[in-house]
Order: C-alpha cells, then structure tokens, then sequence
C-alpha cells in the first residue's frame, strides 16, 4: 500500500516539477535573449537606420523600413508625423502624446539650424527626422517591457522554485492519498472477509462517493452480502441435515435396545451399536468442523494454554480408558503458563482431535508427549507420538478432510472419522494460528501447534 | 405447581410419572415401550407449548426436553418453567452443540444427554435423579454455615431466613458442599451426589451447577460463605470471616 502511495506521488509530483522546470527554462532563455538585444542596442542605430530610409525613399521608405523592423526588435519604435499621428496608425502612449505636444510647441516652428546629416537635430528625448519636403518627423523609442524577465530576477527565483515545489508537492500528495486511501480500506476489508469475518462491509466508511471507487464500494458491499448469505445457508444446511440423520439414528438405537430385550444379546446387535456410534460421531464432527467456520457470536478472551490442555490431558486419558486403550500414557508437564487472546471451545477441541489421533497411532505401551513453550510472540504446543509417522510427502494432507494415509488405510477404519486434524486445523486457524506436523527422530508423527501471543 | 417435586420412592414397584416433550412422535413411542419395564411411565408430548400445559395439569416426577422444537425452543419452556417449579429436567440435545447444553444448565436443567442417546444411558440417568430425590431427604438433618440453613426434610434453602429457590442437582451439590464445608469434595464425588452418575470425558455439567448456585448465592447476598474451585481437584465451600 505504501509503495503504491510513494509511487502515484512520486510521479505526480515528477511530472508537475519536469513541466514547471521546461516552461521555466524556456522562460528564462528567451527573456535572456531579448535581455541581450537589449544590451547591445544603440538608439543611435535605429535613429540613423531611420534617417537613412527617409533620405532615400521618402516617406513610403520609412512606413516600409518600420514595418518591416523583426518582431524581436529590442525597443518598439514610434514614428509621429506633424499631425501627431503614428505612421503605422498604431494608439500612441497618452504620456508620449503629451510630451510630443510640448515638445512640438517649442523646437519644431523654426528649423534653421541643419547639421550633418542635415536632417538630424539632437532633440531628447525625443529625435526628430526631417523629411524631403521638409516634414518633421518625431521618432522615439520605447524599450519593450519583458514581463517575465523582471519578474524572474535572481532574488526571487529560488523562493519561487521552493514555492512551486511545495504547491505541487502537496497537491500530489493528496491526489496520491485520494487514490491509496479507499484502495488500503478495500484490503483491510478484503483481509478481514478472509479471515471469516463475513459481515465486513467498505461502503459505510467511503462516505457518499457517487464515482467509480463508491461504485466498486456498493458492488464489493453485495458480493460479502451473497457470501455471508451462502456461508450462512451452508451452516444452516449442515446443521439441519445433521438433525435430521439424527432422528432416525435415535430412534434406532431405542430400536435396537427394544429387540436385544425381545431376542436376546445377539454378537451382531452390539455390531449395529457400534455402527451407529460412528455413524453418530461423524455426524458430530462434520458439525464441529462446519460450526468453525461460521461466524462466531463470542469475543476472543484470555485462556491460559497450560490449563486447558491440561483438562485436555485428563480428558482424553479418562476416555482411553473407558475405550480400553489402557497401555498409552499421556505425558505433560507445564514449566511455562502462557496466556493467549483466543477462543477456548476452538483450541480444546484441536487439542482433543490432535490428541486422539496421537493415541489412537500409539504402539501397545507406547507414550504421548504433550510440550508446551513460549517465546516473545508465540506460544507452542507440540504433541508427539511413538507410531510409525506416515510418509513424508503426505504429512501435508492429513489435515485435508477425509484423508486418508496409505499406511493407514486399514487403521483408521476402526477409529476416527477423518475429520479429526481438519477440525483441529481450523480451530488453530481460527486462532490466528497455524499447524504442522513432521516426522520425530525416531520416526513418530509431531504436530506443532503455534499460536500468537 | 410452585411446590418441590420430591416423591418418596420406598415402593419401588409403584410407576413414576415423566413426560416427554419431543417433536419426534415415533421416538416418544418407542422409549414408552422400553421405559415401561422399569416403572417408569412416560407420557409424550409434541411440542413446547403442549408440554408447558401438561405439566400444569399432570403430576409428573421428571421432564425429559428436547431442545430442539417446533415452534417455543426447548431452551424457551426450560426458562419458563423454572419460573415456577423445580421439577428435575433431562434435556435432549445435539452432540458437539455446546452453547445449547451450557445454556440449558444454566437455565437449570438437572442434566442432559446428547442425542441420539443410548436408551440404557436414559433410563440410568433418569433413575439415578429419581433416586436422589427420593433417599436425599433421609440421610441428615438440618445443615447450617453462615447465614446459609438447608433443610433435607423440607428441601428448603434459607439465606438470612430468606428462602432460596434451588434446582434439585443445586440442592444436592450445596448439601455435599455443606456436609463437608471447609473440605475439598472431588468432582467426581460432586457427580455421583448430585446426578447420580460417574463424571464422564469433556464433561463440565458440575461446573456449570457450581457456577449457578455461587450465582444464587451471591444475590441472595451470602458474604459469609463461597464456594472455592480447587483446579484439578474438585471444589470447596469456605466459611467467610
């Protein structure tokens, strides 16, 4: 996001500085050009330049000679006939016109004197040209104003440059924010509908934008609308199914029980029992695990790990014994008391999954070993066991639902549903925490459990 | 029916009376068939409201909830019910739904199973309540700590002579505590007294009781007296100052 942010203002803000930097220098070249003419320029010049014209062609020469002066001519002339009118009929400055008519009054009635050339008279500040028939012309020069050059002088120019660099600086950056800014809350609410929080909406805090971000606002509004919906059908489907397999399965069981009184103890009543005690647990299960993901109603609160694996532990010893697992111990011996912000119905219940399995893949006699440790930002559970692991490039999928090992094909028939480590993967994910298992030294199977702190 | 539901079982062959209230038709009648062999005789019903009326007009000894029902939730009737009586309740419901068991204990069920139950788990459960109900009142006399008076003979809790209303399983779980105030009582032990059945796997029922009889307790402004939990080992009932 943040690169995103720099980049969009970095470019902005570079193109804006590139074009103030052009224009400029383009500016300064020309008011420089114009700075040196200036320079060089000698009234005298376009005064006998003037004279020139006239002697030679009269007064169409000098019309033709003014008119004909370059447009980068330093100084705009101005040629006044007796009567006070331009030659090329253009507006005469007021302040000149006044001068011109003092200035007519007192020199121009007697023209007695001449001097070399003759029809040049010194008359500032304003030059005076005499043409054939003896006409007065009134010649002066008015330096052309360049605007930009004074406004450009050496003192300002770095405070100008430093202004049009912030001015351009602040509007980039807010352009760049206006951009990023519904683009980092369009994440956060991405981030958040990812982790299961399916009632995040964006248009609320986008204000009552009418363009093309409070558009894709609304539009991504209904698609979490459609996703909570079916995520909420689905858990209300799998729950009603869940109730309804159960109905039948009760009654069942109260079957069952009616005919073991009518027929006896029959081998193969206890068989339809225990089929029907699966077929319970695994409807069960399939209820947790779709439960998990559903939208959770409780806050996340403290729990203290050591105590809860520790009612974990006794549980799950308490139900080996009553399923007559008696050879597996379960082994756990809290030093650290690490307590977590999360959700403690979810982490028992991967603790009781994990645990299971880890006995159920016991040896006769073998042992569980249940640790638990804890660093600056995690805690860690790892949960190992003396079983025959399971090939190396399956321990990825054991927490896929209804995986099934190669080696264990025939072992998990007996027991278990499949979905135990899914469930117990969930539960950790719902906990911001994540799960893995590998293989022990001596070839058991290590779940590692890692939970922020 | 504000009186406490206790029925003297010293005949054992005379029927006990309960009621079922359970959407399931075919269920309610096949649980009749097999309960009846062990005098216990059930009367169905199919809904919220229908059972509410029985038990308004019936003599019963225990109430056997469904949870999940058409129409008032099982949860619904529990809370209304508790209004008035303390009639022993064993409330059906779904494996793995934990909100709707603790919930349903805290409402003041006795007990629960999960459904679909075995049929021998039922009746062991059923008449394990009944039979607390039935010898509980014998077995001693007036028991005093505090301002806390229990009287098995009459059922009766009085805090500061004020009568507190207790569920049959808070009753028995403050009678143990009492008898042995100032003692750790195992959580087994609380189980066996107060349900009549062993503690079982990720089974928090007990704790669930304390937590509501520490709650009744407390309102009825006991300051002399709490109920301690003693991790791992069980819970403990401390005279105050």
């Amino acid at each position: 996001m943040r690169s995103l942010l720099v980049r969009i203002f970095l470019s902005f803000w570079l193109i804006i500085a590139i074009t103030i930097g052009f224009a400029a220098l383009g500016g300064y070249y020309y008011s420089e050009q114009i700075r040196q003419a200036i320079e060089n320029y000698e009234v005298s010049d376009t005064v006998i330049a003037a004279s020139t014209a006239l002697d030679t062609k009269g007064r169409p020469g000098l019309e033709s000679w003014l008119k004909d002066l370059p447009s980068k001519y330093p100084v705009t002339v101005f040629i006044i006939d007796q009567n006070g009118i331009d030659l090329l009929r253009r507006h005469v400055p007021p302040r000149i016109a006044r001068i011109l008519r003092r200035f007519a009054q007192h020199h121009l009635s007697g023209s007695g004197h001449r001097r070399e050339p003759r029809n040049l008279r010194p008359a500032r500040p304003l030059t005076q040209l005499v043409g054939p028939n003896e006409e007065v012309y009134t010649l002066f020069v008015v330096p052309k104003r360049s605007a930009y050059g004074e406004w450009l002088n050496e003192q300002t120019k770095p405070l100008m440059l430093l202004f049009a660099l912030l001015v351009s600086a602040s509007v980039s950056y807010a352009l760049a924010r206006a951009i990023t800014r519904p683009v980092h809350k369009f994440r956060q609410a991405t981030v958040a509908i990812a982790e299961g929080h399916l009632g995040t909406r964006v248009a609320d805090s986008m204000g009552k934008r009418r363009d093309e971000i409070g558009l894709l606002a609304r539009d991504f509004d209904s698609m979490a609308d459609k996703l909570q919906r079916a995520s909420e059908q689905q858990v209300e489907l799998t729950r009603n199914i869940s109730h309804e397999l159960r109905s039948p399965l009760a009654r069942l069981r109260v079957a069952l029980e009616l005919a073991r009184r009518q027929a006896g103890d029959l081998p193969e009543f206890t068989r339809i029992e225990t089929e029907a005690e699966r077929l319970d647990n695994l409807i069960g299960q399939i209820l947790s695990y779709s439960r998990l993901e559903s939208r959770d109603q409780e806050a996340p609160a403290p729990v203290n790990l050591a105590e809860l694996i520790q009612d974990v532990v006794e549980n799950v010893r308490f139900e080996c014994r009553s399923d007559g697992i008696e050879d597996v111990t379960v082994q756990f011996d809290p030093t650290e008391e690490p307590i977590i912000q999360g959700y403690a119905g979810a982490l028992g219940s991967a603790m009781e999954n994990v645990l299971r399995n880890a006995v159920h893949y016991s040896p006769s006699g073998g042992a569980v070993m249940v640790q638990l440790s804890q660093s600056s930002n995690q805690a860690t559970i790892t949960v190992e066991d003396q079983g025959s692991g399971i090939p190396d490039d399956e321990l990825e999928n054991i927490f896929e639902p209804f995986y099934r090992t190669r080696g264990a094909v025939a072992a998990a028939a007996t027991h278990g549903t499949g979905l135990g480590l899914a469930i117990a993967k969930r539960a950790v994910r719902k906990n911001s925490g994540t799960i893995q298992a590998d293989l022990t030294s001596h070839g058991g199977l290590r779940i590692e459990i890692r939970l922020p702190i | 029916m504000t009186h406490d539901v206790i029925v003297m079982m010293n005949d054992a062959n005379r029927a006990a009376s309960i009621l079922i209230v359970d959407d399931d038709q075919e269920l309610g009648e096949m649980l009749t068939d097999f309960l009846a062999p062990d005098h216990l005789e059930l009367t169905a019903c199919l809904s919220g409201e229908d059972g509410l009326k029985a038990l308004e007009a019936g003599n019963y000894e225990l109430l056997i909830l469904d949870i999940m029902l058409p129409g008032i939730s099982g949860l619904e009737v529990l809370k209304r019910l508790r209004q008035k009586s303390d009639i022993p309740v064993i409330m059906l419901t779904a494996r793995g739904d934990d909100i709707d068991r603790i919930i349903g204990l805290e409402f003041g069920a006795d007990d629960y199973l999960a459904k679909p139950f075995n049929p021998r788990e039922l009746a062991a459960r059923i008449k394990a309540i009944l039979r607390r109900a039935s010898t509980g009142s014998q077995r001693s006399g007036r028991l005093e700590l505090g301002a806390i008076t229990l009287d098995p003979r009459t059922h009766r809790v009085t805090v500061d002579d004020k009568p507190l209303r207790l569920t049959g399983t808070e009753f028995e779980i403050l009678r143990c505590l009492l008898e042995t105030a100032g003692e750790v009582v195992s959580k087994d032990q609380l189980n066996e007294r107060a349900l009549g059945r062993r503690l079982l796997p990720f089974d928090r029922s007990i704790d669930t009781h304390i937590s509501n009889l520490r709650g009744k307790l407390e309102q009825a402004g006991t300051v002399n007296a709490s109920i301690q939990n003693q991790r791992g080992i069980g819970y403990m009932l401390i005279p105050g100052q």
